[in-house]
């Protein structure tokens, strides 16, 4: 079995936790710049405040009924979602990020054959994130990944579960009502243009989907799609580092090792390979990149425990494998020889279309293998950022990637100068 | 200053947890003996591996202000918070206040909740229920700066 593990809005729930004032208070999270709103907290949904729209435009009516708006604080963000994946961390063997705020979890041999058991799992989870970080979260588990999912969202809009749903625990007539009530769009992976070429086919519940014949979908569609229908029905055909959906606001390349890591050398390696992937990833969604979080762990089981994480923010955003990589390699200083990490990881934040800077990166790219990026680096270490730059974009950074973060919240967690302040 | 920790922290097993802690070298003793101790010596005394046992569930916050200044928290003092704890009678903890974070000692009597300040010029504050307070996290130990700040 499958358990599927999501933060509630996750960017309004990680500013929570360190300011209880917004905890009633229908938030939103704005992106870059503050252009849109990438992040809404429930109440803030239910003023209408989507993901995907303009801050200009929705400022005016949001002000009025008392919204609260910040700004990405991606190093807050980084490092909780690094605080849940380490909590996730000790309820299995095999966890598999699949976002910032969403992990899948296998869930072993014995609680899988024990709804029971599975469901005291959710809530065990679920308890363990709310009190160890004050995350709410809510979890679906299930046979397959895409079920794992489905559950998951069943767990949040239906209040009487309690934020766990355990797909082969629940009646299975309540299931069928539940697939024929949801829109084929819920489901993992059927984006609206498919769900638009579906329904053309008369596919337009999940329950449509779960019973088609999927010989008939893969004629009609492709192979992807045939998985999915296959995967609803409890087939699973979706494994690890898939990643079969969309753009996204973030991307995440970490697994557990099959064999712990012990020494640099090894990490070096991993760290290059996941450095490489996620170069891949931007690549294909034609995105970039600004702020990349890499971080290693031991288990949770190990006597001595450590998990290094460092995050840096590129000189300019990028999907360079080769910068992606040094970057990814500057938490190797932090790597402890004969240390057993269980896990590595890199987290790309601050994502942006790809395109705008493509002539900034042409420019650059020769003069570093000449090491002048790294002169011009130690330069401003030195005597700051404005006293030495690499052409136009170097000295005064242009408004597209110097982000404007006007209402950012404190780097609580990354930051000394930042900490929360409690009242003595 | 090390203090309020609920309990003695734990024998310093010498082991490489964290590069980023507080190194000390291992001090040769009498001259003209090599040290017994040198051939066992596999990385320095780590403070995080003493002052943080559950990492994920552990934060760092800034006290402000002068109500505990009886239990050893000055203003401007880093606290470390340890939300894995279960809140006792009688710990110090961070608690949510009127939506503000606050530090006080939890004091759990026969007439309900109260949040003690460590300073006579502060009142305590009594909370009816249990159930009303939200406490953040178990307070376990408080760095007190002894030479001032940068």
């Amino acid at each position: 079995m499958i358990a599927h593990v999501d933060v509630n809005s996750a960017y309004a729930s990680f500013e929570r936790v360190f300011n209880p004032a917004l905890e009633t208070v229908p938030l939103v999270v704005l992106s870059n710049n503050d252009g849109m709103v990438v992040a809404a907290s429930r109440e803030a949904k239910a003023l209408g405040l989507d993901l995907g729209k303009p801050w200009f435009e929705l400022r005016p009516t949001a002000a009025r009924s008392g919204v609260v708006a910040v700004s990405s604080n991606y190093e807050l963000y980084g490092d909780m979602s690094r605080r849940v994946m380490e909590v996730l961390e000790r309820f299995t063997h095999d966890l598999d990020v699949y976002s910032i705020d969403e992990a899948f979890l296998t869930v072993d041999r014995r609680t899988s054959a024990d709804p029971e058991a599975m469901t005291r799992l959710g809530h065990d989870i679920k308890d363990a994130l709310r009190r160890l970080l004050g995350v709410p979260v809510c979890v679906g588990i299930a046979q397959t990944r895409t079920l794992a999912k489905l559950s998951n969202r069943a767990a949040k809009k239906i209040d009487d579960l309690n934020g766990v749903c355990v797909w082969p625990a629940i009646d299975p007539g309540w299931r069928e009502k539940l697939m024929r009530a949801l829109p084929v769009s819920e489901v993992w992976g059927i984006a609206s243009r498919l769900e638009r070429r579906l329904g053309g086919h008369g596919v337009l519940t999940v329950w449509d989907l779960a019973t088609v014949d999927p010989a008939h979908i893969r004629a009609l569609f492709n192979v992807v799609v045939m998985r999915t229908a296959l995967e609803l029905r409890g087939i699973a055909c979706i494994g690890p580092e898939e990643d079969h959906t969309g753009k996204k606001q973030q991307i995440i390349v970490s697994r557990s090792f099959s064999e712990k890591v012990t020494t640099t050398a090894t990490m070096r390696q991993a760290l290059s390979i996941y450095a490489q992937q996620a170069a891949t990833r931007l690549v294909k969604h034609s995105q970039v990149a600004h702020t990349l979080t890499t971080f290693a762990g031991t288990s949770h089981w190990a006597q001595d425990k450590h998990h290094p994480t460092i995050t840096v923010r590129l000189p300019f955003p990028t999907a360079d494998p080769v910068q992606l990589t040094r970057a990814a390699h500057r938490l190797l200083p932090q790597i402890v020889e004969g240390a057993r990490y269980a896990r590595a990881g890199l987290l790309l934040t601050d994502l942006t279309p790809a395109g705008a800077q493509l002539p900034f990166e042409i420019f650059r790219s020769p003069h570093e293998d000449a090491g002048i990026a790294t002169l011009i680096d130690r330069v401003q270490k030195k005597t700051g950022k404005n006293s030495l730059g690499l052409g136009y974009g170097g000295f005064r950074p242009g408004p597209s990637w110097q982000m404007k973060r006007t209402m950012l919240t404190p780097r609580a967690t990354t930051h000394w100068a930042e900490l929360t302040t409690v009242r003595a | 200053m090390l203090a309020l920790s609920p309990r003695p922290a734990s024998t310093a097993t010498i082991s490489p947890t964290s590069t980023n802690a507080l190194r000390v070298a291992p001090v040769s003793v009498a001259a003209g003996f090599p040290s017994p101790a040198q051939d066992y010596y596999d990385g320095a005394i780590d403070l995080t591996e003493m002052l943080v046992h559950d990492h994920a569930a552990t934060f760092i916050v800034r006290a402000a202000g002068d109500s505990m200044t009886e239990a050893g928290i000055s203003d401007g003092d880093e606290l470390l918070v340890d939300r894995s704890k279960t809140p006792r009678h009688g710990d110090v903890v961070v608690a949510v206040l009127d939506g503000e974070l606050t530090v006080k000692r939890l004091e759990l009597g026969p007439h309900g909740v109260v949040l003690r300040a460590e300073n006579a010029h502060h009142p305590d504050i009594t909370v009816p229920e249990l159930s009303d307070l939200q406490v953040w996290g178990v307070v376990t130990y408080c760095i007190h700066h002894l030479r001032g700040r940068r």
